[in-house]
This record gives structure tokens, C-alpha cells and sequence, in this order.
């Protein structure tokens, strides 16, 4: 007998899965309609057109504001992802005082509300110019900079999320039979972990780009006059006429996003299969 | 090998360690340092007017703001309390619709279940702007549900419905939507880990399927639950932009009157104590259910 759920009851779950399923994709997918809807955005469709997708690339300030957002995302991803991997490699390799601290420190970014942090970012930044201005006359201001300084910070526990686990299944041994093959500490790291660790970072940064990408709050505060693409979006969404533009960049944008978790998904799988079940320590706080 | 060199090599191998310990750690930790912790601690001293910015700053220590505000005497401790009703209501309706998801997943489904899982979780990890915006277009006045009303003759276009838009409900339908995917996830994992041998105890003993749910399965899941209710909770109680898309007037929030005070005014001393507060506030409920949120069981998953 299946205890878990009845014949009847396992009907209506499979049901609410689907019906939940539906739901949620069903908005997204009339803004897909949308965006090759002839009209305004809404019923009944007056017709298919692509020509919203030849206005988007005409439109140079959103293909800016495109831009300005990958190279952000880019950036921020970098640098998170390489201080996840030296977190991560502390974090499971050494012992060292305070680790529960240094363990609550990078993961308190996830529970932080971004609006207290760009706010702080804001007043960091202000108080450092009025500092740059009283002193030597110059000024940073605000700007992409500020920007990615912020989306490091929140990426970073997610790149530790994702290096960790797959750190932690990689076999010491390796490591330790590069060593006793007359390799030095760096020789192994550069040549045998690096590469081991490769699916995993390529994986955290595809989540970290995506984060970056789409991050509206904590840029909102920062971006000064370098409008990034969900700073541009959300400033638009007040102008009607745009919005069928916007509908269909968000489609797209969405696809891609979707494309990469979905890769960063397959990317942590090859990682999985690569290093097999083996498990070192688990000394983590 | 002498004791000695035996002695001398494990003291050296152990400062080398703790040399690259630091080495691996100071880069992150300056830079969380900088721009994590510092940036909040400026907060903090600017909400007591410890730090001046502007001209009318006096950089005179007051507490009359943090005062002010925690005896009721502004609008924002009213906002406050309307924001934890409305993320409270969001979680609590959140959380049931995500149990029998994680429940179906975790317990009915055998080979496909890491995949529908990602089918769940998709849509949470792609634009947080595209969904609000796709409810914006839905629950507009000529939007999709509204012209379905006509189309049907329900009701006019001269009249809509007007509450769908700018409005708490609207704020908290998108709310729901937007975390649902998320949340069914610690629940899952409470449920994967579930000893099914527990089940089949429960159910050799005379316990019908009801009875099984309600005193092994459900409690067994608890922690799952808790952690579920928090992630959706502490995130939504500083939420600004929702409220900024489909909120309209009514659906006004804490977290719009934060960014208000920073962005429009120039009172930034009140909103750095508004922003302090909620601080406080989530700081507070992490350590109480932090517990339950186990962020690698999660990840791992």
C-alpha cells in the first residue's frame, strides 16, 4: 500500500502540481504573446507583428542600458565567484578561529533586505566623496562601480552555495598525489584543482550573472546617471508607449536567464558526476 | 627523526597553515568588511547623527528620531505594522500552497522529481521585474483579465474592475506568485530526507493515511516549514518595489517610505533609523528561526 497519499488524493496533488505549474508560467507567457502583438498589450490580439523586437534595437538607450547590465553582471560575477572559491576553500580545508563568525558573515548577505543595503551603499559612497571633496577636491560619485561593489557582496554567498558542495566532494587525495609528485601548492591548485573545480565555477558565476543581471533594488539606489537594464525598465514602465518594447527584451531576457540557470544547473550535475560520491571533512559551522 | 625535527616540522607546517589560512580569508573579508559591514555601521551612527553629509547635518548625538519613531509619533510605525500584516498574510498563504507541491514532489513522484523540482524553481530564478510586470499587464483595467470580462459581457469597458490593480490585494497576489516557486524548496528538502520506514511504522501500527500525515509526516516536516515561512517572510517585510508596481496609494509600504526618505527628500537621518529598524527587526527573526534555515541543506539539494 502507497502510504504516503491515496489513489484519490495522489489524483488532486498530481492536479494542484499542474494546475500551480500552469499558473505560473502562464503570466510570462502572455507577455510572450504580447510581444508580438500588433496592439497595445491586451485582448483581444489585434494582429502578429516582430516589428516590436526591431524597435528594441533602433532604441539605443535600452540596448545601452543592456550593455551597461552585462558588464556589470560580468564583473560582479568575476570577483564573486573568486572570493567564493577562497571562502570556500577556508571554509572546508582549514581549521581557524571564528570560523562560525566568518561562516554567518558571508551568508548574512542573503537575509540582508537590499533596500537597507543600497541604501548603505548610497550613504558609504556619499560619505566617501564628501570625505574625497573636503580633502583633495575630487569626487567618485555614483555609477556602475558602485553597482558592482553591491552585487558582489549579495552574489557571494550564492558562489559559496554552489562551490561548496562540489568542493567538498572533490577528493583531497588528488590533491595530495599531485603534491607527493613533486607539484608545489600553487603547481596543484593552477593544474589539478582549478581545472577538477572548473563545472563549479562556471556554474556559480552563470548564478551570479543572472542575480547581477537582474537586480533591481540595491542598483536602483546606486546607479546614479548609468541607468542598468532593470533601472531603464523599471523607469520606463511609466511610458505606454514602450511597453511593448520592454515585453519583448523581458522575453527575451527571460529565455536567456532560463537558459543559463538551466546551464549552471547542467554544469553542477557534470561537477557531481566528476568528482563521485567521495566526501572529505564536514567541519563546517 | 628526532621528536625534536618531528616537533619543529609540525609548529612550522602549522604557522604555513595559518598563513594561507589568512591569505585565502583577507581578501573576502576586507571586502565584506568595506562594503557590507562598514556601510551598515555608517547607517547606524548617521540614524544617532553621529556622522554629518549635508550642511544641515549637526553632528550633534541625538536619539529624538529613534524616539520619535518607536513612541508612534510619524506615520511609519503604522506603515510598519501594515507591512508585517501583509507579509505575514503573504507566508502564511505562500506556504500552503507550496506544502502539497513539495509533498507531491517529494513523496508521489519516483524518477522525474529533481526535474519538476526545476521546473518550480525556474521561473523564482529568472527577472524578479518581468513577473511583476507581467501582473501589471494582466490585472490592468484593459489588461487580460479584465478584457476576458468583457469579451464574456460580464461587465463593460466603461467598467472594469479596478480594484485587480494598485491595491494590497494586487500587492499580495504578486507577492505570492513571486515566491511561491521559491519556498516549496526547504519544504521539499524536509520531505526527502523523510525516513520512509516512519511512514510505513506509522501506517503497520493502525494508522490510517490522515492520521500518519497529521502526527509523523507534518511534524517531521516542521523544520522545512519554519525555514519555508521565514524565507518568504524576512524578505517581504522591506519589500519596496512590488508595492512601487502594482501597489498603488493603498498598497503603499515601510520599505516605499524608506526609499521615499532617501530618494525624494533629504531626510536621510529618519529614513537611516527606518532602515536601521527593519534591520533590526530581520536580524532579530534569522536569530529566532535561523535555526531552522539550514542555507546548505538547501543549496545541496
Amino acid at each position: 500500500m502507497e502510504i504516503a497519499t491515496s489513489r484519490s488524493g495522489r489524483l488532486s496533488l498530481t492536479v494542484f502540481f499542474w494546475l500551480l505549474v500552469v499558473l505560473l508560467y502562464l503570466p510570462i507567457a502572455f507577455l510572450a504573446l504580447f510581444s508580438f502583438n500588433e496592439g497595445d498589450p491586451s485582448f483581444p490580439l489585434s494582429g502578429f507583428t516582430t516589428h516590436w523586437y526591431g524597435d528594441v534595437l533602433a532604441n539605443r538607450v535600452l540596448v545601452s542600458s543592456l550593455g551597461r547590465s552585462a558588464a556589470v553582471a560580468t564583473a560582479s560575477s568575476l570577483i564573486a565567484v573568486a572570493l567564493g572559491v577562497l571562502v570556500s576553500f577556508a571554509l572546508l580545508r582549514r581549521r581557524f578561529f571564528g570560523k562560525p563568525a566568518v561562516s554567518a558573515l558571508v551568508f548574512s548577505p542573503l537575509v540582508i533586505p537590499y533596500l537597507v543595503f543600497g541604501i548603505s551603499l548610497l550613504l558609504l559612497f556619499a560619505l566617501v566623496d564628501k570625505l574625497l571633496t573636503d580633502w583633495f577636491g575630487v569626487y567618485i560619485g555614483l555609477g556602475l562601480h558602485a553597482i558592482v561593489v553591491g552585487h558582489v557582496v549579495v552574489a557571494l554567498p550564492y558562489t559559496i552555495l554552489t562551490i561548496l558542495p562540489l568542493l567538498e566532494r572533490l577528493s583531497v587525495s588528488l590533491e595530495e598525489a599531485a603534491k607527493d609528485l613533486g607539484a608545489n601548492t600553487q603547481e596543484t591548485f593552477r593544474r589539478v584543482t582549478l581545472p577538477l573545480l572548473m563545472p563549479a565555477l562556471v556554474s556559480a558565476f552563470l548564478i551570479a550573472f543572472t542575480l547581477s543581471f537582474d537586480e533591481y533594488a540595491i542598483a536602483s539606489f546606486l546607479a546614479g546617471s548609468e541607468q542598468t537594464w532593470p533601472v531603464y525598465l523599471f523607469a520606463q514602465l511609466r511610458v505606454p508607449s514602450l511597453l511593448p518594447q520592454l515585453i519583448a527584451v523581458s522575453s527575451v531576457v527571460f529565455i536567456a536567464s532560463m537558459l543559463l540557470i538551466l546551464s549552471a544547473e547542467i554544469g553542477r550535475r557534470i561537477a557531481e558526476h566528476r568528482y563521485g560520491r567521495e566526501f572529505s571533512a564536514r567541519g563546517l559551522a | 627523526m628526532t621528536t625534536a625535527d618531528v616537533t619543529a616540522s609540525t609548529t612550522s607546517w602549522k604557522r604555513r597553515e595559518r598563513r594561507t589560512t589568512a591569505g585565502l580569508l583577507s581578501a573576502p573579508m576586507l571586502w565584506l568588511a568595506l562594503f557590507f559591514v562598514a556601510p551598515v555601521v555608517y547607517v547606524a551612527a548617521y540614524s544617532i547623527g553621529a556622522i554629518t553629509l549635508f550642511p544641515t547635518d549637526t553632528g550633534v548625538i541625538s536619539f529624538d528620531d529613534w524616539n520619535h519613531f518607536l513612541r508612534g509619533g510619524s506615520v511609519y510605525m503604522g506603515l510598519f505594522w501594515k507591512s508585517i500584516r501583509i507579509s505575514l498574510t503573504v507566508s502564511v498563504v505562500v506556504v500552503l500552497l507550496a506544502y502539497p507541491i513539495a509533498y507531491f514532489l517529494a513523496l508521489c513522484v519516483r524518477r522525474m522529481k529533481y526535474v519538476l523540482l526545476l521546473v518550480v524553481i525556474v521561473p523564482f530564478l529568472t527577472s524578479f521585474l518581468l513577473r511583476v510586470l507581467a501582473w501589471k499587464v494582466i490585472l490592468g483595467d484593459r489588461g487580460v483579465v479584465n478584457s476576458l470580462l468583457f469579451s464574456l459581457h460580464i461587465r463593460s469597458p466603461d467598467d472594469p474592475v479596478s480594484w485587480l490593480l494598485y491595491s494590497q490585494f494586487a500587492v499580495m497576489l504578486v507577492l505570492a506568485y513571486v515566491w511561491v516557486p521559491f519556498v516549496a524548496l526547504p519544504i521539499f528538502a524536509s520531505l526527502d530526507n523523510l525516513d520512509r520506514s516512519l511512514l510505513e511504522a506509522s501506517s503497520d501500527l493502525g494508522a490510517d493515511r490522515w492520521r500518519t500525515f497529521w502526527r509523523v509526516t507534518l511534524p517531521l516536516s516542521a523544520p522545512g516549514v519554519v525555514a519555508a515561512f521565514v524565507f518568504v517572510f524576512v524578505p517581504t517585510i522591506g519589500e519596496f518595489v512590488t508595492p512601487l508596481l502594482v501597489g498603488g496609494p493603498s498598497g503603499y509600504l515601510y520599505g516605499n517610505a524608506i526609499q521615499d526618505l532617501f530618494t525624494r527628500g533629504t531626510d536621510w537621518q529618519s529614513g537611516s533609523v527606518l532602515a536601521m529598524f527593519l534591520l533590526i527587526v530581520v536580524a532579530g527573526l534569522m536569530a529566532l528561526f535561523g535555526r531552522f534555515v539550514q542555507v546548505r541543506s538547501v543549496a545541496t539539494d
